[in-house]
């Protein structure tokens, strides 16, 4: 059946579109219609005159943009110079934590010392991201680290290099293009409904609490308060 | 599933006069999508964006078998099955033998308009498989035995105590409970399910050529635990979903996030190459993968030389939230899984003019839809289509055709014409709107009233 119904279902595109003329693609878009990050809604961030109107993606800080559009969502950011900064970090990080999951890449340093649990059981997950977009506050998550950690917990830490933050999610999505693992996932924030009475609800089926923690930027002198 | 749409004017009416509390709730969450899809598109060259959009898919459409064709060889490439679908039966049909192949039991299933275009619940409820549906909206009407009534929030025609009544009686949630604690309910419950199906079934929001990827928008996590966690993933994709490369998905994704709810993009998005697990030499993951690209009426609407633009629809809802018909009644009066102005273009398409036959006669053809619509659908004039098609095979009424014929021969006879302005601005307005001609279009609508001087007399007298 599969096979008869493959055939006849691409004879019959093809003999709609027979005498119609075809449509070229458009290309690139163009670059002054490229959807601009969060930096013309507030203004203090990256305050170059090219920011402003209706292109302005380019040419601003992308890890202060990501993280102006990423808290937006109800997603937390906290900065940390370096990997010490890091391990100091987490260790009053955890101590809030019963037990975690950590997928597959994250390095011995940036596991908190908890006791380890099943995605399914365990309070936090931690995982690291191949990269981020600053345009639609966006980490994205590699399968190949695995999915579960990055999913059960109710409570989701993710590592990121601030050097891997690009400003549009095209040039982000773009790194990936040569090498990609069978699901590559963009978390944007807290899991959230409004579909009870179109009140708004956090943590529904994924994480209730998302934290990325960019490595190698300046860590900003009063971190953000939910952190 | 099976199609209502010709009882729209009854059931339109019956949902005004009997649950006046339906128009509300759509109403109130339509405006907030309407306010929210405004302050994201505010910095934005909507214009460009859509041309740019428009050529894309258009492009998609009319190369559509060769895309088609090198979607399906990269995900066998990744070791996916990718399966043809010609009907709702065909789709049925592959999924038993998935279902009995794999003795499944349960199945968890994120949201999906193709799943109910084609009836697959009903279906799999039939081969004796339990069949939870996991978007919390969705969840809400699974229990109330409900269809979905917007393509975006199926749920959005019920109020919070609607929920809570629900919830009450069947998982015995308090009856004053706040939405915290009954979101926290369905979230315990869902997720015994997603860890202990066997099957996880999906949508598609795009379909990208250039690599085979399968993409999808939420907000709640439930679409990436459906295809992650279950052993099975089975993804329902429409054959119009496609895109040409990989460098076209990133605007997609935002602006059909920005059009639906405002936002930059969904709180979740999954980009699906391939299965997960063992296969992929991945830590988990499903270790089947299963693509069913479904036709269910599309190459007919594809043939359709004035009617195929309409599939270039990326079901962001945008059009019903503007639409001041929709508003009035929510989904459920069209009778069809798809409602709103995009609904009444794309019914009869999929299914046929006859069956249903009064959706694209309930529009104000005040053109907002058009405005909105990201890819340039030009949706009245489609509307305007079905319309005049309607009128030529003799499906309207007796009268409707009359009164067409009657403007027609005033409208080029200007004596006639000036005779009839004159007339219709004397009468009182409670003799306009009994006028036979007038009966049938007055009943759902306030009858204008006619200006106290024409147009023609304006003219005359030279207007400032």
């Amino acid at each position: 059946m599969s096979r008869d119904a493959r055939e006849r279902i691409l004879s019959r595109v093809r003999d709609a579109n027979r005498d119609r003329e075809p449509v070229s693609h458009p290309g690139a878009l163009p670059e002054a219609a490229e959807p601009p990050g969060p930096f013309s809604e507030t203004g203090e961030i990256g305050d170059t005159g090219e920011a402003g109107g209706v292109g302005g993606v380019r040419g601003t800080d992308p890890v202060r943009a990501f993280e102006s559009r990423f808290q937006a969502a109800g997603g937390e950011v906290i900065r940390l110079a370096d990997e010490a900064a890091a391990r100091g970090w987490l260790e009053d990080f955890a101590s809030e934590f019963e037990s975690v999951a950590v997928c597959r890449g994250v390095p011995g340093a940036l596991q908190p010392a908890l006791p380890a649990a099943p995605p399914s059981e365990a309070s936090l997950g931690v995982s690291v991201a191949v990269g981020a977009a600053a345009q639609s506050g966006s980490l994205l998550l590699s399968s190949r680290e695995g999915r579960r950690a990055q999913l059960l917990p109710p409570v989701h830490l993710v590592w990121v290099r601030a050097l891997d933050v690009h400003t549009t999610l095209g040039d982000a999505l773009q790194t990936c293009r040569e090498d990609l693992p069978a699901v590559l996932a963009l978390h944007s924030g807290p899991s959230k409904s409004a579909d009870i009475g179109q009140i708004l609800v956090t943590g529904v089926h994924g994480p209730g609490r998302i934290i990325a923690a960019i490595l190698g930027a300046d860590a900003v002198a009063e971190p953000p308060g939910a952190v | 599933m099976e199609v209502h749409s010709r009882d729209y004017r009854a059931r339109a009416r019956r949902i005004i006069a009997e649950t006046p509390e339906v128009r509300e709730a759509v109403t109130a969450a339509t405006r907030t999508f309407v306010d929210n899809r405004r302050e994201a598109y505010a910095d934005l060259d909507e214009n460009a964006l859509s041309r740019w959009a428009e050529g894309v898919k258009s492009h998609a459409l009319t190369h559509l078998g060769d895309y088609l064709e090198e979607a399906e060889a990269r995900l066998v490439e990744r070791g996916a099955h990718v399966h043809w679908a010609e009907t709702a039966s065909d789709v049925h049909q592959i999924f038993e033998l998935i279902v009995r192949e794999h003795g499944v039991q349960k199945v968890v299933k994120a949201k999906s308009m193709l799943s109910e275009e084609v009836g697959l619940n009903p279906f799999l409820e039939s081969c004796g498989v339990e069949v939870l549906e996991t978007d919390l909206g969705e969840y809400i009407i699974q229990l109330l035995d409900e269809p979905p009534s917007h393509i975006v929030g199926p749920s959005i025609h019920k109020s919070l105590d609607d929920t809570r009544a629900i919830f009450h009686e069947r998982l015995g949630t308090p009856r004053d409970a706040s939405p915290e604690r009954l979101a926290a309910a369905a979230r315990e419950l869902l997720r015994d399910a997603f860890l202990t199906a066997e099957l996880g079934i999906s949508g598609g929001n795009f379909l990208v050529a250039e690599t085979g990827s399968i993409a999808l928008i939420e907000n709640e996590g439930n679409i990436r635990l459906s295809t992650s966690v279950p052993p099975i993933h089975v993804a329902l994709v429409g054959i119009e979903k496609v895109l040409p490369r990989w460098a076209d998905l990133s605007t997609f994704l935002q602006i059909t996030a920005k059009s639906a709810t405002g936002q930059p993009v969904g709180c979740f998005v999954s980009i699906i190459q391939g299965p997960g697990g063992s296969p992929a030499g991945e830590p988990d993951g499903p270790e089947e993968l299963h693509v069913v690209l479904v036709d269910n009426g599309r190459t007919r609407l594809l043939a359709d030389p004035e009617v195929w633009e309409a599939l270039r629809c990326v079901r962001c809802g945008a059009c019903l939230n503007i639409c001041p018909v929709y508003r009035q009644t929510g989904g459920h009066a069209y009778g069809y899984v798809y409602s709103g102005p995009i609904g009444a273009v794309l019914a009869p398409g999929l299914v046929g003019l006859e069956e249903t036959l009064p959706l694209p006669f309930a529009s104000s053809a005040c053109g907002a839809c058009a405005d909105v619509c990201p890819v340039r659908i030009p949706i009245p004039d489609l509307l305007h289509v079905w319309r005049q098609r309607a009128v030529e095979r003799g499906l309207t009424s007796g009268m409707e055709r009359s009164v067409l014929d009657l403007l027609a021969s005033t409208g080029t006879r200007p004596g006639l014409f000036r005779w009839a302005e004159k007339v219709a601005g004397l009468l009182p307005e409670q003799v306009v709107r009994h006028l036979p001609m007038l009966r049938e279009w007055s009943a759902g609508r306030e009858t204008p009233r006619a200006a106290g001087r024409t147009f023609h007399e304006l003219w005359d007298e030279g207007i400032e």
